[in-house]
């Protein structure tokens, strides 16, 4: 192996990624966009942030959870302590707890998945929330009780602002198949990015 | 100043910022919980467990004449200014020490502390004055003694438990946060020695010896086959959907035997509950269905008869064949049934309280076929084949959210009954001492 | 893809080379990689991590796991004292590389840098054990 640079030599094929893999499009790798595709000032947003708890409703695939991080990110930036819990079954009810317990004064607890809390603890936590007058943000599909934050809503131009920040591809998405995925799966935004994947893989083979 | 970033990543070559203050918090809430249970604890063996060591180890033996009964007072004040008492019966002994003779009220075990005086003055009567009795003395102390020696346990239970649980809670997870304090995805993820400690519930599937990635075939190999070296485990979801409706069926008719009871009853002893007739009604005829139901998966599961597969050979090595033996057993006439080698990919993507597993089989080779198979009850088909795993087959793989799982597939078709398919795992593991492709020269990459 | 460079401070590069030029390893076989680090500007790492690790790419969660770890935080053996490093390592018999339609495993070299406030820096450069072909999409599933 040599020690210094060498002359040019071709870059080896490397393999190409799918641009709707889980990886590019999970929650946290694109900004937060509104219904018209532009970002949203989540820096605006954290400077208003209320304490108590809070919602972000909309149903599945709508951009909750991709608006909660944003916020998250953008709240630790500004030197709020963070916490994000994602509460898949009533298990995660003692990390939310503990997340809400422990967090500063002016922090910010995101709870991905409210509606998966046991009643009891729901309550629990948002008595500790009230205590610690902090802020928790929490994701539901439907209404619970909460006050609203936000609302998310999809159309078929934030679908395709949110390709347009993914890594490219190569031309075998067209505008059609984007507007076709995203009616076929009713603005469910994640089961239309992972209907963009099948297409991809089986054009790009 | 700067703060530190949550995270914040680009495409490519990433920016991301430590967990540090992330983990701040839970720590800390882990170091309450820790310092708690330490103080609980020590209070607690300091009151109660070390006194009860000291005395059924350190007291020396003595011997002991009453010389006095009575009942110690203890007087508690309560929150709304009244007060309570408490009664314990008391001894006055007389004893000899190693430098001198005591006469000493003994110290009463802690059980017969008691709010009923008179359950305190029947204590006392199973003492007479004069008798000897054994004692203990402390020997730091020689005018404490005691007339009773031993353990409770549950008392000992009760001091452990809760602290116990506070600082093993407490201790682990600040041990969790601090392991993790500022460091990257990649060296969280090296598995320590301390892993299995401090992260107890962390699953993820069982690998393979010296074979990372590639799930453990244990499961494979522990059932002997008859004719062949192993006998490949069903992995077939008929036996659930069986196993569930029989469960639902239990459980439904066993409220329903109940509220027809309680119904039968009252209309005997001549009340009339029109609402819980009203109720057996539907509560019935779901019953029945589910009866239904049940029988008749069981018949269909007893009618098209159990599959078996045996194999010479595990685990499985690309570019190598292996004997495979297919028993079918059941009735009537299977019109086909198709034995098949498949591979498929599964990936699993959890957010929020979606949880979406998607399966897909990327390749299948038929095995063997055959048509018109007149099945005997008691007797099974039985018939041999070789398969071969392709040289350049990708091995088995198993992690946390995705797979890549090989499989025997067996699908029939029956004259009468629906069409079934079973299925059973197989594993692949990677060829052994594998060569690279020639490659040539040097290459100096540029990343950005 | 580029980073896109910050306007208050230069945005590392790293340029790493492998004993085989195609980036193509047999399981088993031994890896040796160099790299250095340029573009750093007056701002040195106060630790540098390299490690070769496997993850998955498609559909699924990513999952990841670590073959070989290594940090260095000997200022003699960081920039801008020291700007290359090397390592070697016996790759593992398994996972191989594979290509797959909704699970693809991919193996890579990462080099970290981290900076004072907390801030790091991540490169990834990938290279292929096995050759395993890709997978084929299923014909019943083609629209």
């Amino acid at each position: 192996m040599t020690a210094g640079p060498q002359s040019p030599t071709p870059i080896p094929e490397r393999h190409r990624s799918n641009p709707f893999a889980t990886r590019f499009t999970r929650p946290g790798r694109v900004p937060p966009l509104d219904a018209t595709g532009r970002a949203i000032d989540v820096t605006a947003v954290v400077e208003s942030l209320p304490g108590g708890v809070w919602a972000i409703e909309a149903p599945h695939g709508h951009g909750k959870t991709t608006l909660l991080m944003a916020v998250l990110e953008a709240a630790a930036a500004r030197g709020r302590g963070t916490a994000f819990i994602q509460v898949r079954s009533w298990r995660d009810a003692w990390p939310a707890l503990k997340a809400v317990a422990s967090m500063r004064r002016s922090g910010v607890v995101g709870v991905d998945g409210w509606e998966q809390l046991p009643p009891g603890a729901a309550t629990v936590i948002r008595l500790a929330a009230r205590w610690r007058t902090g802020c928790v943000l929490a994701t539901t599909h439907r209404p619970l009780g909460l006050r609203v934050l936000a609302r998310c809503h999809t159309t078929p131009a934030l679908l395709a602002a949110i390709i347009d920040r993914l890594p490219g591809h190569e031309g075998h998405i067209a505008p059609a198949d984007v507007s076709d995925a995203f009616h076929r799966h009713k603005g469910n935004v994640r089961e239309a990015l992972y209907d963009l994947y099948d297409r991809f893989e089986r054009r790009g083979r | 100043m700067r703060f530190p970033r949550f995270f914040g990543k680009k495409l490519g070559h990433r920016r991301t910022g430590s967990q540090a203050w992330a983990s701040f918090g839970d720590g800390a809430f882990h170091a309450v919980l820790l310092a708690a249970g330490l103080t609980f604890g020590g209070l607690l063996l300091s009151g109660v467990a070390v006194p009860e060591w000291r005395i059924n180890h350190r007291f020396l033996p003595t011997t002991c004449t009453i010389l006095g009964k009575g009942l110690a007072r203890r007087t508690m004040a309560s929150a709304d200014g009244q007060g309570s008492s408490a009664w314990q019966p008391c001894l006055r002994v007389g004893y000899r020490t190693m430098t001198r003779d005591v006469e000493n009220w003994s110290r009463p075990p802690r059980r017969t502390l008691t709010s009923d005086r008179k359950q305190a003055l029947a204590g006392l009567e199973a003492w007479r004055l004069g008798d000897s009795v054994p004692g203990w003395y402390d020997p730091d102390d020689e005018t404490v003694v005691v007339l009773e020696r031993g353990y409770s346990w549950w008392m000992w239970l009760l001091t452990l438990l809760l602290p116990g649980a506070l600082v093993s809670f407490g201790g682990m997870g600040l041990a969790r946060a601090i392991q993790r304090w500022g460091k990257s995805q990649e060296r969280c993820a090296v598995p320590s020695r301390y892993s299995e400690i401090l992260d107890p519930l962390a699953t993820g599937p069982r690998q393979a010896i010296d074979h990372p990635g590639v799930p453990a075939c244990d499961d494979l190999v522990n059932s002997p086959g008859t004719f062949l070296a192993y006998r490949l485990p069903i992995e077939s979801p008929e036996n659930w959907t069986l196993m569930g409706f029989g469960l639902f069926a239990l459980l439904w008719n066993s409220v329903l035997a109940v509220l027809a009871v309680g119904a039968g009853l009252d209309l005997l002893g001549g009340r009339v509950d029109w609402f819980l007739l009203a109720l057996l009604v539907p509560f019935a005829a779901v019953g029945i269905a589910g009866i239904v139901l049940f029988a008749r998966r069981l018949l269909l599961a007893s009618a098209v008869g159990p599959t078996q597969v045996e194999i010479s050979g595990q685990p499985l090595r690309p570019g190598s064949s292996y004997e495979l033996l297919l028993a079918q057993g059941g009735s009537g006439i299977l019109e086909s049934l198709r034995l098949s080698l498949m591979l498929e990919e599964q990936a699993t993507f959890t957010q929020g309280t979606d949880t979406r597993t998607e399966k897909l089989a990327v390749w299948s080779r038929e095995i063997h076929s055959w048509h018109d198979l007149h099945l005997v009850p008691g007797t099974r088909f039985e018939a041999r084949s070789t398969v071969t795993i392709p040289a350049d087959a990708m091995h088995s793989f198993a992690s946390g959210h995705n797979a890549v799982r090989w499989r025997i597939e067996v699908r029939g078709t029956h004259a009468r009954w629906p069409a079934f398919v079973r299925t059973f795992p197989l594993v692949v593991f990677p060829v052994a001492n594998a060569g690279r492709m020639p490659g040539h020269g040097v290459s100096r990459e540029a990343t950005t | 893809m580029t980073a896109t460079p910050d306007a208050s401070r230069s945005t590392p590069r790293v340029f790493v080379q492998f004993s085989h030029p195609d980036r193509r390893f047999a399981p088993s076989e031994t890896l040796v990689v160099r790299y250095e680090i340029e573009g750093l500007g007056d701002e040195p790492p106060c630790a540098v991590e390299h490690s070769v690790l496997w993850y998955t790419e498609g559909k699924g969660e990513e999952d990841l796991g670590v073959h070989f770890f290594d940090r260095v935080s000997d200022p003699d053996r960081l920039p801008p004292l020291a700007a290359s490093g090397d390592f070697t390592t016996t790759l593992p018999p398994s996972p191989l590389s594979y290509e797959g339609v909704i699970v693809k495993i991919r193996w890579c070299v990462r080099v970290r840098c981290f900076f004072v406030g907390a801030r790091d820096f991540v490169s990834e450069h990938e290279f292929t054990i096995g050759h395993v072909p890709p997978a084929r999409i299923p014909v019943a599933s083609l629209p």
